[in-house]
């Protein structure tokens, strides 16, 4: 078994568990409010469910009663079904991936025996242990040079992503993630959320994800739970629900009056309709490109190469030409990925002071024209679909 | 101090043979300070103190440790045995080494032990601080993945905080180390082996006797430093390390 399987359970071949919280209160003693009380809440399998909320809401108490690193005073946590209290914590903790803002390597072990510390507590045998810190040090874009080094020879971001990998290392059906990112200076962060997602997406692991920062929690969230003081949800729904409907005024506070820009950052490129624009190839008559531009939606031709990549836009002194020139006056900049969150774009445009940039394909090929105009239609029609679901969206009760 | 010279008296015995040495130098006569010819031909008679004098300090600072690492893991959990066993420690350690061979001789006896207990009774102050020193400055976050990700309490502390704990251990070992080595140079007062009973066993007035000892336990207690040194490069390489 041992390598084949642990290889296959890097695919994400290992159940990935369902969490529910049932009226869960902590009261620590001496304190006069509970931290979290009568908390609610159904985590399905396979999704990241972010608590987000001000400091002191009780989101991170919330996520440590999980694997009992605080135990609840009443009510019940499941996972997968069965009690965390079914099972000695040292036992359950096994079974949770466990990542924090400060990451907690051990500073005396090597990058591969970090990794390996949670299979080396269930007893798998040394070669299995080595062999899955490898395959894992790969899954993060990590060198395997690294795996002899210790962890003050890392950078920070290289560190959270061996506290990541860490938390894999026995496949664990549910992660538990701490602000994670929350230590790592905004370029990198951006770099290390863009990579867990894209993990996740392979992987697809059951993860509470605890954040005070309510766009991580947007950008990271299947589902967010806005948490205010005492534990309470005072919304759970998708980002794109939040963002549309916020539940009370504390929510759209926390979410912020840019909600409407937030909610670009929730949208790919390729999730609306591009334009098009005329297309002009490299050596043909400019007087059948001039035609093509009557009544066009894109007012300016973009040249594209033989594989119909774009080359740039020709502008009124190319087209006095008689020919359609191989490097345009225009250039195509910005260039834009259909892949692109929507938000990204729209800056994209802004700081090139541009109305239109080419989309292409994976390939490079173009796929259409992104426009500020489609983004501002965008924007406005949003206010119809918050008409639409502000009834639904609000919690009872 | 009728009762000192009456301890010291048996030590104090004089070897024929050490004076028989003595008169056929006109160095040894003059007491000189130092006689080569007369240590190349007398080097002999100090190998067994010395090997007495490293069994000595090992014996005692192996049981110290022990002693030591054993309150400091018993206290790490429960706080409150901390203050009064510092405190402990810490009186053990203010006892003059001489009161504290009396103290003992009619428990124990004169002999080795006698040393051995007293020596080892002064390296737990040392020792105990710095082992609780050390793990008080394991990293809290450490501690938390290191539970967090399912190790018990006693998995924590063996495979987490003691080796992380190591450099100020073993900082406190090099310390009390090289302090026995000098505080055992007395256990000669509790009739214990060691150099101590040639400085001042055989005669404390010959210059060269006391060079030759003194200058041996010095070497021993480089030596032990050095071991202790090149330890610490095994037991925690990961302070070594430059960041890439």
């Amino acid at each position: 078994m041992g390598e084949a399987e642990s290889i296959a359970t890097a695919e994400g071949s290992a159940q990935a568990l369902p969490v529910s919280f049932d009226a869960v209160t902590k009261r620590y003693a001496g304190a006069e409010q509970a931290a979290v009380d009568g908390l609610s809440l159904e985590v399905g399998a396979g999704e990241i469910c972010v608590l987000v909320g001000p400091s002191g809401c009780g989101k991170t108490t919330a996520m440590r009663m999980v694997n009992r690193m605080v135990e609840m005073t009443e009510g019940d946590i499941r996972v997968g079904g069965t009690s965390v209290r079914d099972r000695t914590p040292a036992e359950l903790r096994r079974e949770i991936g466990y990542v924090i803002q400060q990451i907690g390597l051990f500073p005396h072990r090597t990058i591969a025996d970090n990794i390996a510390t949670v299979p080396g507590l269930l007893g798998w045998p040394a070669e299995r242990s080595v062999a899955r810190a490898s395959e894992l040090l790969s899954l993060i874009g990590l060198d395997p040079e690294l795996a002899d080094r210790y962890p003050s020879q890392l950078s920070g971001g290289q560190q959270q992503r061996v506290g990541v990998a860490r938390a894999l290392a026995a496949d664990p059906g549910l992660m538990l993630m701490d602000e994670p990112f929350g230590a790592v200076d905004p370029i990198n962060r951006e770099r290390l959320q863009n990579e867990f997602l894209r993990l996740q997406a392979e992987l697809r692991k059951t993860i509470l994800f605890v954040t005070h920062d309510i766009d991580e929690a947007i950008k990271m969230g299947d589902r967010i739970a806005v948490l205010q003081q005492g534990g309470k949800v005072a919304q759970y729904a998708t980002p794109a629900e939040l963002l549309m409907a916020p539940a009370d005024d504390f929510v759209e506070d926390f979410v912020g009056a840019d909600r409407a820009l937030k909610r670009l950052a929730l949208l790919r490129v390729a999730d609306i309709d591009l334009w098009e624009a005329p297309l002009a190839h490299v050596g043909q008559a400019t007087t059948e490109v001039r035609a093509k531009l009557e009544g066009a939606e894109v007012p300016h031709a973009l040249v594209v190469d033989s594989d119909r990549r774009p080359l740039g836009w020709l502008s009124d002194a190319d087209l006095r030409n008689d020919l359609v020139p191989a490097r345009p006056d225009v250039a195509a900049d910005p260039i834009i990925d259909r892949d692109d969150v929507m938000r990204d774009a729209l800056s994209d445009l802004l700081q090139a002071e541009t109305q239109y940039g080419p989309v292409v394909d994976r390939d490079g090929r173009i796929a259409g024209i992104l426009s500020v105009e489609i983004i501002s239609e965008f924007l406005s029609s949003r206010d119809a679909l918050e008409e639409e679901h502000e009834a639904v969206d609000r919690p009872l009760g | 101090m009728g009762s000192l010279a009456h301890v010291l008296a048996p030590l104090a015995q004089i070897d024929d043979s050490f004076f028989k040495d003595r008169s056929e130098s006109d160095c040894i006569s003059d007491n000189g300070t130092f006689c080569a010819s007369w240590a190349v031909d007398n080097i002999d008679r100090y190998i067994g103190p010395a090997l007495e004098h490293i069994v000595l300090v090992a014996v005692s600072v192996v049981a110290g440790f022990a002693i030591a690492l054993a309150l400091a893991v018993l206290s790490h959990r429960r706080r409150w045995l901390m203050p009064p066993l510092t405190a402990a420690t810490g009186i053990l350690y203010t006892i003059p080494s001489i009161a504290f061979f009396f103290l003992l001789l009619p428990i124990t006896g004169r002999g080795n032990l006698t040393a051995v207990i007293a020596l080892t009774a002064y390296t737990l102050q040392i020792l105990y601080r710095n082992i609780i020193a050390g793990l008080a400055n394991v990293p809290a976050e450490t501690k938390d993945a290191g539970r967090g990700m399912g190790m018990s309490d006693r998995q924590l502390m063996w495979r987490v905080e003691i080796p992380l704990a190591m450099p100020e251990i073993i900082a406190g070992l090099r310390i009390a180390t090289v302090s026995t080595v000098a505080i055992a140079t007395l256990a000669v007062f509790a009739g214990g082996d060691g150099l101590g009973s040639e400085l001042v066993g055989s005669n404390i007035t010959f210059k060269t006797g006391v060079i030759i000892a003194g200058g041996m336990a010095i070497i021993i207690a480089i030596t032990f430093d050095l071991l202790l040194v090149l330890a610490q490069r095994l037991l925690a390489p990961w302070r070594k390390v430059r960041p890439v």
